[in-house]
């Protein structure tokens, strides 16, 4: 299998793979998986006064899913919460060099993040309640 | 010292050994042996007897008659040749073929097109190491029954079938026996004749040989209808020019081949590598632990996706699967086939040594594993429990 350089790169090198301590404020997870995909990954990040603060992941697949969760977990640092739900593979596939064959293990990533939003949107609510 | 690229993908193909090279260099250009060995002229017959010295060398290494022995692409030409020239030349004696789940794609694929010819095919089972029971053949074996087709070393996990035992059952009853033979010759020393065997298919680039050349033995007096027709060459069997270059060197690599020395040290480097590997917690080895070739491993890292493996020892050749099947995203059928599941089949490695692995080389690769695999799995943290079952 041909890599692209950032495919190879973040894959040896993720640098937002790994998860938060216990305990650890604004914190929100969500995951997804598909056994026929051979896929599994979880999110986890830091929602602060609406923005995520820091986003991290743990991931079992192949080398494209592992570095697409390590860039959507980069591009998710800084935004507001709302980016859960907007994350959107299907853009950015072709510029990590992920070939189409392949787009079915990174829509997992979208999935995992839209879970992360139901949860946070689970915490607002009960805050509210 | 250790190369930059590491090679231990010994069983999809071998490096070309030095003195092959120099001995098909002899075949090609305008002042080499390299004329139409068919052709009835001086160089033709300089040709023709480098090819008939090639086709003793490899006699010789087999335990067989030069005469027996009959030149093909490749191990896979030569399945197809047994198979389906053994049946069609034998259909007023029966229309049976009796196989394994966990032969090469070579026969496998062969059987399922013969069975689009209205041969019926008794594809049989193994126990969970891989071994295949002679007596599971016997009692397969019908009065129509033509054929039987067995690998002798498998090639993705190098466990060893009895091939004697079948043959004699085989013979027993009468009926025909072929046998893979393409992973074999180099690391176990092979003498046809105490196998009971009527066909055996030989190919040269696992031999430290060239790609493109192949053998198969044919016993006297078997008979086989060809596949290829056009022209008298190898006895109307497998007519077509002779590529003499290709056929010197795979005589050459099988004058070379020293099964006696070769199979203690690379069952040597194979153990090595093994005990390495299985210090990590939780790492299988699939296939029978000592009814094995010398020269592959084949294990499973629980937890770890292969193809992220492969990638984290980017500088090591080694093969997810059978080299046939690396591209094709589909399980190994044999590995499937021996009872793991989907996942464990893609958390597998193929590794096989050859001549000129080094210790150095199994100790760079057990390190680098011994590393990848605890940071793979941590990467994987909290996975569920199916991605280690």
């Amino acid at each position: 299998m041909d890599y692209s350089s950032e495919v190879e790169q973040r894959f040896l090198s993720p640098s937002r793979a790994g998860e938060f301590e216990k305990g650890t404020p604004g914190l929100v997870s969500g995951e997804a998986a598909d056994r026929t995909l051979n896929v599994w990954i979880r999110f986890q990040v830091q929602v602060l006064d609406g923005a995520i603060r820091t986003a991290r992941f743990n991931v079992y697949g192949c080398p494209y899913t592992v570095a697409a969760a390590d860039w959507a977990a980069e591009w998710l640092e800084g935004r507001p919460s709302a980016a859960l739900e907007e994350l959107a593979m299907f853009k950015r596939y072709k510029k990590l060099g992920v070939p189409v064959e392949k787009l079915g293990k990174l829509l997992l990533i979208e999935d995992a993040a839209a879970a992360c939003w139901r949860g946070l949107e689970s915490l607002e609510r009960q805050k509210r309640s | 010292m250790v190369k930059k690229e590491i090679y231990l993908d010994y069983a999809a193909t071998t490096p070309v050994d030095p003195a092959v090279i120099e001995v098909m260099t002899e075949c090609l250009g305008s002042d080499g042996d390299s004329a139409n060995p068919s052709s009835s002229h001086l160089p033709g017959r300089r040709a023709k007897a480098r090819v008939e010295v090639a086709r003793s060398q490899i006699a010789k290494r087999v335990g067989v008659p030069s005469e027996t022995v009959w030149f093909t692409s490749g191990a896979t030409e030569s399945n197809n040749m047994a198979l389906i020239g053994a049946m069609r030349a034998n259909m007023h004696r029966g229309r049976h073929l009796i196989t394994s789940v966990l032969e090469h794609k070579a026969v496998l694929d062969t059987a399922h097109a013969l069975e689009a010819e209205g041969v019926e095919v008794t594809y049989v089972n193994h126990d969970p190491d891989g071994i295949v029971d002679p007596d599971q053949i016997a009692e397969a074996i019908r009065d129509d029954t033509v054929l039987v087709s067995i690998m002798h070393v498998n090639n993705e996990t190098g466990v060893l079938q009895d091939i004697a035992a079948i043959g004699q059952r085989c013979h027993e009853r009468g009926v025909l026996f072929h046998v893979d033979a393409a992973q074999s010759t180099g690391k176990i020393a092979l003498k046809f004749e105490d196998w009971s065997v009527d066909l055996v298919s030989l190919t040269a680039h696992k031999t430290y040989g060239p790609m493109g050349i192949g053998a198969i033995y044919i016993s006297k007096g078997v008979s086989l209808d060809p596949m290829i027709h056009g022209g008298e060459q190898e006895g109307g069997f497998r007519p077509g020019t002779l590529a003499t270059h290709q056929i010197v060197g795979f005589g050459k690599a099988f004058e070379l081949a020293d099964p006696d020395s070769d199979g203690p040290l690379l069952s040597a480097r194979r153990d090595r590598l093994w005990a390495g590997l299985n210090a990590i917690e939780g790492v299988s080895l699939n296939g029978h632990p000592a009814q094995r070739s010398p020269h592959v491993l084949n294990v499973t890292f629980p937890g770890v996706e292969g193809a992220s493996l492969q990638l984290a020892l980017a500088n090591v050749a080694i093969s997810a699967g059978s080299a046939c099947n690396s591209d094709v995203p589909d399980p190994s059928h044999v590995l499937r086939g021996m009872g793991l599941s989907d996942v464990l089949a893609e958390s597998t490695l193929r590794f096989s040594l050859g001549r000129f692995t080094t210790e150095a080389e199994i100790d760079y690769v057990v390190g680098r594993i011994q590393d990848e695999v605890p940071r793979l799995r941590t990467l994987a943290s909290g996975a569920p429990a199916w991605t280690a079952s």
